[in-house]
C-alpha cells in the first residue's frame, strides 16, 4: 500500500481535473472489480465478495487535491492565478509549483525582506498580489509555455522521515484512494462499493452523484483530517493524534454522524485491537456531507488518518495510521452488511 | 543549454550547505573547485583563500555563507525551535521543508495551520518565536541526534525556469562564487597579476570573514561579487533593474569611483550588458569591510541581479552571471597588462 500511496501522491488532480489520478487508479482495481467511470469523472467501483451483504455499503474517498488554477498573464510575463479548494498565501509563498501539461516549474515570489516597510513585517501579500515567476520574459514566452485554466500543483516530494512519518502533497485524499484500492485487491468477506470521487475540495460534488448511483443503505468516508498534534497544543484542541490510529467523526462542519454507527466504529475496533480515536474538534467537513442527503438518507460514518498541515505542500501523516484506518473500515463490513 | 559551465558551476555550489559561522561542509567543497586554479587554504574564520601570480595583486571576494537558522531547543514534544542566522524572511518560513543538520542530516517541516483550524486573530505572518519544525520524533529520540546550535537550511529544489533561469536556496552568494570560478575559467592560460581569491565567510551576519581575510591578502585592488535586487512584481521599475540586464556596476562613496567607472568603460568597450547600480553611502556587501581593512584597498562592487532575496526560490538568470564573470575577466586582463 505504502508504493501505491507514494504514486497516488506525486500525480497532479487538482478539483476538476482528477483524470490522471483515475486512470492511475484503474490500473490498480482493473481485473479486482466491476468499475465505470460516471459523467462527472467519478470511479465507482463493484467489489464482488464471499456473501451478498442485506445492505449495500459504499466506502467513499476523494481524488481530487487542493491546488491552484492559472487565471491570467500580467504584461510582464508572470502567471496570475486563483486557488482551488481552500489553500492559505502563507503555505504558498516562496514554494515550488508545478503547471499544466508541460509541468512548467515556476516559484511564487515575494518582495524582498529588505525592501519592505516595518508594517509589511507582519502582513502577506493580498491574494490578488501574488503571482507565479517561470522564467519568462515577456507575456508571449509566457503564453508560448502555459495556458489560461492549467492546474498548478505543489512541487513537494513524498518523503519518509522521523519516526514512521510520511511528508508528501496530497495525502488528503489520497491515502483514503490508497486505502479503498487495497480493499478492493483484497478479499472481501461481502460485496461492496467503491466511490473514488471528485471535486471534493470545491463544495463535496462528487460523492452526491455517486452516492445517487449506487443508492447504499451505508456509507463510510475514508479521509484525511487535521491532526493539530504539535508543539504545545494540549488536549481537545489537538483535535487527534497522529499514531493513535483512524480518527471517528461525531460531528463536523458539513455533517451531523449517526450516532450509533460513531458509537459502533469505537466498539468494533476496541473489539478486535485496531487503534482508533475520536476526532475532538467540530471541523471540517468531507463527502459524508453530499452522501447523508443522497436520496432518502445515508447513513454514513467517517474515518481519516490524522494529518498534520492539511491544505499544504507538506502535509504530514503516520503510515501506521493509514493501515490502522484500512484495518477498521475492513472490520466494518460484516458489522454493516447485516 | 546556454550558460552550461556556470550552470554546472551554479548546481554544484548550491547543492553544498553553509551557514554563517558553520560554512565548514560549503568551504571544503568550495576549496575543492578553487584548487583547479590554486593553492588553497582554509582560515581561521572560515574563508577560503587562494593565490596565485606575482606583483601588483587584485582580491575578488563572494561570500560562501548562506541565511539558515539554528536549533535553540528541542521542545517537550518533540519539536525544534529556531533562532535566525543572518536575515532569515518570517514570511517565507510556514510550511517550508528544511534540513536539520545534527549529527545526521534529519528532514523537517515548518508547522503551519490548517484553514480548517484557523481563527480570524491567526491571518497575521507568524511571530519568528511561535516557528517550530516538525520532525517527526519524540524528544527523547530527537535529543539522540539534534543539538542546540545545530544549523538549518532550507530544503528546496534546484529548479530549471524558462529562459535560463535558476530558482533555488543560496543563490545569496553562490552566484558571485560560480561568477568569480567562471571568471578563473575565462582566464585560463593567460598570463595575469597576482589574484587572490577569497570565498568568505559570515558575511549575512555583519562581515567578519571579509574583514580579516582582506587584512591577510593586502592586495592592492578588490572587486567584491555579491547579489542585489532585481526587479519582481511590487517593486519599481525606475528604481530596480530587470533580471537577465547584465551585471551590475556598484557607484557609492564607499566604492573606488575610478575602478568602478573603468568597469563600466570596459563593459561598453566590450559589449558586455550591464547596469549602474547606484548607492549613497555603504553597499551592504563585503565591499564595505574590505575597503577599510589594513592600510586600505581600493574596492569595487560586481552585483548580480536576483530575485526573492533570502527565500528558499531565490531566482537568477545564468547570462548575468556570466557576464558579471566576462567583465571581471576582462578587467584582470586589461589591469594586468597595464602593472606588467
Amino acid at each position: 500500500m505504502l508504493e501505491i500511496l507514494k504514486e497516488l501522491c506525486s500525480l497532479p488532480g487538482i478539483s476538476g481535473r482528477e483524470d490522471k489520478v483515475r486512470d492511475y487508479i484503474i490500473s490498480k482495481i482493473d481485473g479486482f472489480c466491476e468499475y465505470e467511470v460516471d459523467p462527472l469523472g467519478n470511479l465507482i467501483a463493484f467489489k464482488k465478495g464471499a456473501k451478498t451483504p442485506k445492505n449495500r455499503i459504499m466506502f467513499d474517498a476523494h481524488t481530487d487535491e487542493v491546488g491552484l488554477i492559472v487565471t491570467g498573464v500580467d504584461s510582464d510575463g508572470f502567471i496570475k492565478f486563483t486557488n482551488v479548494g481552500g489553500v492559505e498565501t502563507e503555505v504558498i509563498i516562496g514554494r515550488n509549483v508545478r503547471i499544466g501539461e508541460k509541468n512548467i516549474p515556476g516559484v511564487l515570489g515575494i518582495k524582498p525582506v529588505h525592501l519592505i516597510e516595518k508594517d509589511e513585517e507582519q502582513e502577506l501579500p493580498k491574494k490578488d498580489d501574488l503571482y507565479i515567476d517561470i522564467g519568462a520574459k515577456t507575456k508571449e514566452e509566457e503564453l508560448a509555455l502555459v495556458s489560461l485554466g492549467e492546474e498548478i500543483h505543489f512541487e513537494s516530494e513524498f518523503i519518509e522521515f522521523g519516526d514512521g512519518f510520511i511528508k508528501s502533497k496530497a495525502i488528503d485524499d489520497r491515502a483514503g484512494c490508497a486505502v479503498m484500492i487495497d480493499l478492493i485487491r483484497s478479499e472481501l468477506e461481502y460485496d461492496c462499493y467503491f466511490s473514488f470521487s471528485v471535486q471534493e475540495e470545491v463544495g463535496l460534488r462528487g460523492a452526491g452523484v455517486s452516492s445517487f448511483t449506487v443508492n447504499p443503505d451505508y456509507a463510510i468516508v475514508l479521509e484525511s483530517t487535521t491532526a493539530a498534534d504539535i508543539s504545545g497544543v494540549r488536549g481537545e484542541k489537538r483535535v487527534c493524534v497522529c499514531g493513535n490510529g483512524g480518527a471517528i467523526s461525531f460531528m463536523d462542519r458539513a455533517t451531523v454522524y449517526d450516532i450509533d454507527l460513531y458509537r459502533k466504529a469505537l466498539e468494533v475496533a476496541k473489539a478486535n485491537n485496531i487503534k482508533a480515536q475520536t476526532k475532538t474538534r467540530v471541523a471540517g467537513g468531507n463527502d459524508a456531507g453530499s452522501i447523508h442527503k443522497s436520496r432518502g438518507g445515508v447513513k454514513v460514518l467517517t474515518i481519516s488518518v490524522p494529518t498534520r498541515y492539511l491544505h499544504s505542500p507538506c502535509c504530514v501523516c503516520k503510515y501506521e495510521d493509514i493501515e490502522s484506518v484500512r484495518d477498521l473500515a475492513k472490520a466494518m463490513i460484516a458489522e454493516l452488511a447485516q | 543549454m546556454e550558460y552550461g559551465e556556470v550552470r554546472e558551476l551554479l548546481y554544484k555550489l548550491c547543492a553544498l550547505r553553509g551557514t554563517s559561522g558553520n560554512e565548514s561542509a560549503a568551504a571544503a567543497g568550495i576549496s575543492e573547485m578553487l584548487g583547479k586554479y590554486m593553492q588553497t587554504h582554509i582560515d581561521r574564520l572560515g574563508n577560503v583563500t587562494g593565490t596565485r601570480g606575482e606583483g601588483f595583486s587584485i582580491l575578488l571576494d563572494a561570500h560562501i555563507d548562506q541565511i539558515g537558522l539554528a536549533v535553540t531547543a528541542v521542545d517537550e514534544d518533540g519539536f525544534v525551535k529556531v533562532a535566525k542566522v543572518g536575515g532569515a524572511d518570517c514570511r517565507v518560513l510556514t510550511a517550508a521543508q528544511v534540513t536539520v543538520h545534527g549529527r545526521e542530516d534529519v528532514f523537517g517541516v515548518i508547522t503551519s495551520t490548517p484553514p480548517h483550524l484557523k481563527g480570524d486573530d491567526d491571518k497575521k505572518v507568524k511571530k519568528f518565536d511561535d516557528i517550530t519544525i516538525d520532525i517527526g520524533m519524540s524528544k527523547e529520540q530527537a535529543d539522540k541526534i539534534i543539538s542546540p546550535g545545530d544549523r538549518i537550511t532550507f530544503n528546496a529544489p534546484f529548479d530549471t525556469l524558462a529562459g535560463n533561469r535558476i530558482a533555488s536556496p543560496s543563490v545569496d552568494d553562490r552566484a558571485g562564487v560560480a561568477a568569480i570560478l567562471r571568471c578563473l575559467q575565462l582566464l585560463e592560460g593567460k598570463e595575469t597579476c597576482r589574484l587572490d581569491v577569497m570565498f568568505s565567510a559570515q558575511e549575512e551576519t555583519g562581515g567578519s570573514g571579509a574583514k580579516t581575510g582582506a587584512f591577510n591578502s593586502q592586495a592592492d585592488e578588490a572587486i567584491a561579487c555579491d547579489v542585489s535586487f532585481a526587479c519582481a512584481p511590487g517593486l519599481s521599475s525606475d528604481k530596480y533593474v530587470a533580471l537577465g540586464s547584465g551585471t551590475m556596476v556598484g557607484y557609492a562613496p564607499a566604492l573606488d569611483y575610478k575602478m568602478s567607472r573603468r568597469l563600466t568603460q570596459i563593459a561598453e568597450e566590450k559589449g558586455i550588458p550591464h547596469t549602474e547600480e547606484v548607492m549613497g553611502g555603504r553597499t551592504g556587501t563585503n565591499g564595505d569591510d574590505i575597503q577599510v581593512s589594513g592600510r586600505g584597498i581600493k574596492t569595487a562592487l560586481l552585483s548580480i541581479p536576483i530575485r526573492n532575496m533570502h527565500t528558499a526560490v531565490e531566482v537568477v538568470d545564468l547570462a548575468d552571471i556570466e557576464n558579471t564573470a566576462r567583465l571581471m575577466a576582462e578587467y584582470i586582463i586589461e589591469r594586468s597588462a597595464g602593472n606588467a
